[in-house]
């Protein structure tokens, strides 16, 4: 059976975590054929999700260049190519604006705003000819969100970033879109799914009446990696509709 | 493996042939969909299933009853609808100041009032067999400016909204809504502006890829938004290759590229 990414090389960072969506979008990866990189800050355990997909792994963060550098190198010392970069790497950062610090605001704009042009750069010049970048973006970029000063805006300036770049990487061919999940559960918001309340507010704002899946977002980013998108500098919106609605104030999770 | 095996679906603007429609209905029927084909020349409809397959269904576009009748109709051959996708359109090019009130009732009957009566006659249907996929081609001149198109981008631009609207009071029944956007597309509808030399350079400046979109595109993007593997809903899915990053050339840009193409004629 034919896969859609047969013979494809693609490199996701941020899959660490089973539970993630970079771990997932590795299993919809593999299971359409693609030769897989996957790496992460955490290099034990991103080994381990490669390993059961017969993946190859490396330690990657997405601050440093070097790496960045050497993680495309990776795929094309060992397959020759790379025609596919998701990056999901992303840090949770929370609070009132008033109470958020330069760290905080410095910490969220170097891992989702410079990380994110940094990956797209070194991936850009790895794929020479050809290729499909896919970054992650987020529902709370589309729906501002109080207390999300510094994780909203900073993905939202990696949208731009990404419109920018498929502007100018068109001519080579290379596609560059970012997904913004809705309040997915995954790895990172294991601690909000655990709330009741929680899960209440959100699902009064999504009118596809679920939460998106770590599967969900694969998915998107299978189609977006395929030949078949003829699509770029855009965020796909995997929000199940919320974005039409809004994202629920702290002070409703009771 | 067929992304679309068992899927019932209805495509209304087929007619015209290789237009969107027709190419939507093939990749449908290659992705192992039952598909019924609707529009208003019942013997281009007849001649296109004879080929391809699929069943043909009559529907003027621009009246409710017939969209109603073309509902019922395809509900009832094919057992339900899963998948409904509206290719219908009509690329008027006309100046601002002459756009005639005549024009202005036609483009409006057949690019908002349809879309609206297509989307109130699909929602029992799919929310009684619980859910379905809607698809509205749009246009990336719903966002973008073009030329002397004003009564064709205020009606889409209205449609794509009406979507987001229905999207979100019908998304709790399981049918997800969304509006695809092609830029110029090689079609019947735009053959003969194509064919004159320089209009097409024009155009692909546009387009950071390099290329202006195929009708096979938007059906690619189709089968994504109809499978059951896209969990989105009330959007608008840019498939014109960046378009939208750049934009249309003018009419000025036009008119000199093809002067330009006529001098290098000699």
């Amino acid at each position: 059976m034919a896969g859609r990414l047969d013979g494809k090389v693609a490199v996701i960072l941020g899959a660490s975590n089973p539970q993630s969506m970079g771990a997932a979008t590795a299993r919809r990866f593999a299971a359409e054929g693609a030769h897989l990189i996957l790496a992460a800050r955490r290099a034990e355990a991103v080994a381990e999700v490669a390993a059961a997909l017969g993946a190859s792994a490396q330690a990657c963060d997405i601050v440093q260049e070097d790496q960045l550098a050497a993680l495309a190198r990776t795929a094309i010392d060992r397959h020759g190519r790379l025609d596919i970069a998701v990056n999901y790497a992303g840090v949770e950062s929370g609070g009132p604006l008033l109470e958020t610090t330069a760290d905080t605001f410095r910490q969220a704009s170097e891992v989702h705003f410079v990380g994110t042009a940094l990956f797209i750069k070194q991936m850009a010049l790895a794929m020479g000819q050809g290729g499909s970048i896919i970054t992650a973006s987020s529902l709370t970029a589309l729906v501002q969100s109080p207390g999300l000063s510094a994780y909203a805006a900073s993905k939202a300036g990696a949208d731009t970033l990404v419109r920018i770049a498929a502007n100018e990487l068109g001519e080579r061919n290379i596609r560059v879109n970012s997904i913004a999940p809705g309040f997915t559960e995954s790895a990172m918001t294991a601690g909000w799914f655990a709330m009741d309340a929680v899960k209440r507010a959100f699902l009064k704002e999504i009118p596809l009446g679920r939460f998106s899946t770590v599967e969900d977002i694969a998915n998107a980013a299978l189609w977006l990696a395929s030949d078949e998108a003829f699509i770029t500098g855009q965020v796909i919106d995997i929000t199940a509709g919320q974005s039409l609605r809004r994202t629920p104030r702290a002070e409703e999770f009771v | 493996m067929a992304r679309l095996a068992g899927k019932r679906a209805l495509i209304v603007g087929a007619a015209g042939r290789d237009n969107m429609g027709q190419a939507i209905a093939r990749r449908f029927l290659a992705e192992g969909a039952q598909v019924a084909v609707a529009g208003r020349r019942r013997d281009a409809l007849d001649a296109f299933v004879a080929e391809a397959g699929g069943i043909a269904v009559d529907c003027d576009f621009t009246h409710k009853a017939s969209i109603d009748a073309m509902v019922a109709d395809t509900a009832q051959h094919l057992g339900g609808i899963d998948i409904a996708v509206n290719a219908t359109g009509w690329g008027l090019l006309k100046p601002f100041l002459d756009t005639t009130p005549e024009e202005l009732d036609a483009m409006v009957a057949l690019q908002l009032r349809g879309p609206f009566h297509f989307l109130q006659a699909l929602i029992p249907v799919m929310g009684g067999q619980g859910g379905g996929s809607i698809i509205q081609i749009s246009s990336a001149t719903s966002t973008i400016m073009f030329h002397d198109h004003d009564a064709y981008m205020a009606t889409k631009a209205g449609t794509d909204h009406l979507v987001r609207s229905v999207a979100n009071q019908f998304g709790e029944r399981g049918i997800r809504i969304n509006s695809i956007s092609p830029g110029v597309t090689e079609t019947p509808m735009t053959a003969e502006a194509a064919a004159v030399p320089g209009v097409m350079d024009a155009f692909v400046k546009g387009y950071p890829l390099g290329r202006y979109g195929t009708p096979q595109d938007v059906a690619a993007a189709c089968v994504w938004l109809a499978s059951d593997e896209c969990f989105m809903t009330g959007e608008n899915l840019q498939v014109n290759g960046g378009l939208t990053l750049r934009g249309n050339p003018t009419k000025a840009d036009i008119e000199a590229s093809v002067a330009a193409a006529v001098a290098r004629q000699g």
